[in-house]
């Protein structure tokens, strides 16, 4: 258990460090002057202006030493500060922190409950099909779109929903159907298929054949079979709606780490967008752990031990044993 | 459920049907609307705003129009711009220029306080004028504006006096004096809090003016709250009649539109042309043209084919600005003849017609230019080479202006002039504007000044993307910056814009507006020049 979790530290920070460096060197990479980007087109600024923020955010240094300088910091958890707004980046990821998780958050809940009732309930006939092709529909529309469409019925035509303003939590609603909408579609597609497939094996049979109804066999045993690829995608698609919220944020006026990120690279913010990126792999390597964790419990056949599943390579008779 | 919601608004709609009734009854209801104003209500404002979280809330260092259009419900100046151009007192109750034109001696009014209770003072302008043009403030507009190179220093000559001189005489200075750019800042957050006020929120930025910023959530809304204490509004007006003012910032058009139509929004700015036609009959709709350099197409004389001056007459000759420019923007913006738009003071209406579209025109400048010889594709040839135009252009590209571009590539190509478009990120953009490379980029320039033609112009202007270098626009510009009577200055600008209209180094295409649809629910609204909505005599009705 002790070396898992060494490892797992281990790959975390391995991804940590390759995040920090590939953005280091893209924003390098990238023509371009970053002072005259970041002063922004139109900008009345003398050269010696100019020269001066060069020298004072350390453009003028070696490479090698802006990079050892900027893993140091790192290190410290010291993210610097950004650019534009002259404050730390902690403070500018910090306070987009909150709206982010909650419109996430709830996107998610919301999408694995539409994508659980559109497998579930519409499981044969005419039901099933109109769920097909509502996830199609979904699926090839632009999230732009879909939020339009939304905001134009239930904001300014039924006039349910309030469309920006920090006053009123039901702003939130909108957003994030918006959000889930797309993620539901796929996530019930590939519940949907994992179900099929599941029913379709052996193992469907004898538990039918012993006598178990349809729910019984859904739940207890192809919706397990099932849940452990829908799992796999919904934990990636986490973090599509951690950073694919831009838009919708743009659409709904609220305010976002998608937005912070859109603005901090146009503007080159350098610090704010490394702010970003450790953020999204730190969320990455999270999420990834938690599925780790999570999976034995759904797949009983990863419950054991590694040791155990290596020997059961050589001798096979143990098979399914439960400890 | 239904029956009960019905029973509910019946009595509701009997009494609306009942006053609409009583209301078409009365022949001038007059007086009535202050009586249903609510003093505590609140107005809201939906704005585009997106650039405003990226450190674009100090006017004082932003170049964005946006900046200076919130920031003034804080931001007080030493005088008022009136809608026809003049100057009237604001925090400056009185003025000298001095013979020279170098010096403005301004009499301060003595009761103005800051709403961090600091007093308003001569020590305070100065402390403001300090750091507009000190480097390390990095200001992208208001620095130029103050005079840039030509700013000598602020003299605090009494608590209440102040003198502001530049190194030459410096006409444009007034005006300049009556933005939102040269506001003023608490001397107390420029001293404590200086670097934070770019980024902004409450007790940051603080000023004079007849709202204090109370809330500020980035990309989401600002909410100004009344200033109970002003008394002193550019013509006199006392502290705001009504509470709050929630300035909502919604980046897609559609939504903006779509809050006033549901009346969440009593008002919204920067509505694009495309959706004033979707907006109901009792919505009211300002369009003010801006003032300053209209959209415009730059030609790089220094570069390419518009080294000969007949070549740049026909580009311009041969493109059908009224069709293009009255289909895309829905007729909502008019053309443009010259370099400065019909609102702009000193615009010069001789111009209007003198460049016409005219194929036959066109044909004729380029025949006598040389390009004669046609290539395969029926473009132009001289001695081997391609008559044709590279033009840069900045992304994010609207799709108006790339609507546009499309109007205008067709129309030369007709008269077999090829133009060809890159739309460039800022650095690839930078990289080609930089060193001059290309020969056509486009932009336009607000500013109710025309010396703003100066840096556009003049062979050492900074944006001189047409790489103009003459000695005489040099002459007149500089005539233009210092000369003390309106009427003398009106007489450069008509020169210079007389001179383009044949000279051709900009050629303008349309002067966008700032379009502001607002409800019945607000009255009072007024403009500033550039469009921008003032609130100083806005009330708005009980909900």
């Amino acid at each position: 258990m002790i070396r898992r979790i060494v490892e797992l530290a281990a790959s975390a920070v391995f991804v940590l460090w390759g995040a920090a460096t590939l953005a280091f060197l893209a924003f390098r990479i990238i023509p371009g002057d970053p002072v005259d980007v970041m002063l922004g087109p139109l900008a009345q600024v003398s050269e010696a202006t100019k020269d001066g923020i060069r020298e004072e955010l350390g453009l003028t240094r070696p490479p090698m030493e802006q990079y050892l300088d900027y893993l140091g910091g790192l290190l410290r958890g010291d993210l610097g500060e950004s650019y534009q707004l002259r404050m730390p980046v902690t403070e500018v990821i910090g306070r987009q922190l909150a709206p982010t998780l909650q419109l996430t958050a709830l996107a998610l809940v919301i999408a694995l409950a539409l994508a659980l009732a559109a497998t579930l309930l519409a499981r044969r006939g005419v039901a099933r099909n109109i769920a097909m092709a509502a996830e199609l529909v979904v699926l090839s529309s632009p999230v732009f779109w879909i939020g339009l469409v939304l905001l134009a019925v239930f904001a300014f035509g039924l006039g349910w929903f309030p469309v920006a303003g920090t006053r009123n939590p039901a702003t939130i609603v909108l957003p994030a159907f918006t959000l889930a909408l797309p993620v539901a579609a796929l996530i019930a597609q590939v519940l949907r298929d994992g179900i099929d497939q599941a029913e379709r094996q052996p193992f469907a049979q004898t538990v039918r054949a012993r006598g178990a109804g349809p729910a019984r066999v859904t739940f207890a045993h192809t919706l397990r079979h099932a849940g452990a690829g829908a799992l796999t995608l919904a934990a990636y698609l986490v973090g599509s709606l951690l950073g694919g919220a831009v838009l919708v944020e743009t659409v709904f006026a609220r305010p976002g780490l998608g937005r912070v990120t859109l603005t901090a690279i146009l503007d080159r913010d350098l610090p704010v967008v490394t702010g970003v990126i450790m953020l999204s792999a730190l969320v990455f390597v999270i999420i990834n752990t938690v599925v780790e964790l999570v999976h034995p419990l759904i797949d009983p056949r990863l419950r054991m031990p590694r040791r155990a599943r290596a020997d059961a390579t050589v001798a096979p008779p143990l098979v399914g044993e439960r400890r | 459920m239904p029956a009960s919601a019905v029973r509910r608004i019946l009595p509701l709609a009997a009494f609306v049907a009942a006053s609409a009734l009583l209301l078409s009854a009365c022949s001038a209801p007059a007086a009535d609307t202050a009586a249903e104003s609510d003093p505590d209500g609140e107005v809201v404002w939906a704005i585009e705003g997106a650039n405003l979280a990226a450190g674009h809330m100090d006017p004082q260092i932003s170049q964005l129009d946006v900046s200076g259009m919130v920031q003034r419900q804080v931001l007080d100046s030493l005088v008022f711009q009136e809608a026809d151009g003049s100057f009237t007192p604001w925090l400056a109750e009185a003025w000298d220029v001095s013979e020279d034109g170098t010096t403005y001696t301004f009499q301060l009014r003595k009761d103005v306080t800051f709403h961090d209770g600091e007093p308003f003072d001569a020590a305070a302008v100065k402390a403001n004028f300090d750091r507009i043009i000190d480097p390390d403030t990095v200001s992208a507009q208001a620095a130029s504006m103050l005079g840039g190179e030509y700013y000598d220093g602020t003299e605090v000559l009494g608590e209440y006096e102040v003198a502001v001189s530049f190194t030459q005489p410096y006409a444009p200075f007034l005006q300049a004096a009556s933005t939102a750019q040269l506001g003023f800042w608490s001397p107390k957050v420029i001293e404590e809090a200086g670097d934070q006020l770019k980024a902004g929120g409450p007790e940051v930025n603080v000023g004079t003016g007849p709202f204090v910023l109370t809330e500020y959530t980035p990309d989401q809304e600002l909410v100004y709250t009344r200033n109970d204490d002003y008394a002193w509004g550019p013509h006199g007006e006392g502290a705001a009649g009504f509470e709050t003012l929630r300035v909502e910032i919604l980046p897609e058009a559609s939504v903006r539109t779509g809050v006033v139509t549901s009346g969440e929004a009593d008002l919204a700015s920067n509505i694009p042309p495309s959706q004033v036609s979707e907006l109901p009959e009792d919505v009211t709709v300002d369009t003010i043209e801006y003032p300053g350099l209209p959209y415009s197409l730059f030609l790089n004389e220094a570069y390419g084919v518009f080294a000969d001056e007949k070549v740049r007459q026909a580009f311009a000759r041969a493109i059908d600005v009224d069709a293009a420019v009255e289909e895309i923007y829905y007729g909502e913006f008019p053309r443009a003849w010259s370099v400065l738009s019909a609102s702009t003071p000193g615009y010069d209406a001789e111009v209007e017609g003198t460049w016409a579209f005219d194929q036959d025109a066109a044909n004729e400048l380029l025949d006598e230019a040389g390009w004669t010889k046609r290539g395969d594709d029926g473009i132009r040839m001289k001695d081997g080479e391609r008559l044709s135009a590279k033009w840069i252009a900045w992304t994010p590209v609207p799709d108006d202006r790339a609507a546009l571009a499309n109007a205008i590539q067709s129309d030369l190509a007709e008269v077999g002039f090829e133009v060809t478009r890159d739309e460039l990120e800022p650095a690839q953009y930078n990289e080609q504007y930089g060193p001059k490379t290309f020969d056509i980029t486009d932009w336009g320039f607000s500013g109710v000044d025309p010396d703003l033609l100066r840096s556009h112009l003049h062979s050492e202007g900074f944006q001189n993307a047409s790489q103009v270098k003459d000695a005489e626009v040099d002459e007149l510009l500089t005539e233009g910056l210092s000369a003390q009577d309106q009427a003398d200055r009106d007489a450069v600008y008509k020169q210079i814009q007389e001179w383009n209209a044949t000279y051709t180094a900009i050629v303008p295409l349309y002067t966008p507006s700032l379009i502001t649809a607002s409800n019945a629910t607000v009255d009072g609204l007024a403009f500033d020049l550039y469009g921008r909505p003032l609130f100083y005599d806005v009330t708005v009705a009980a909900r």
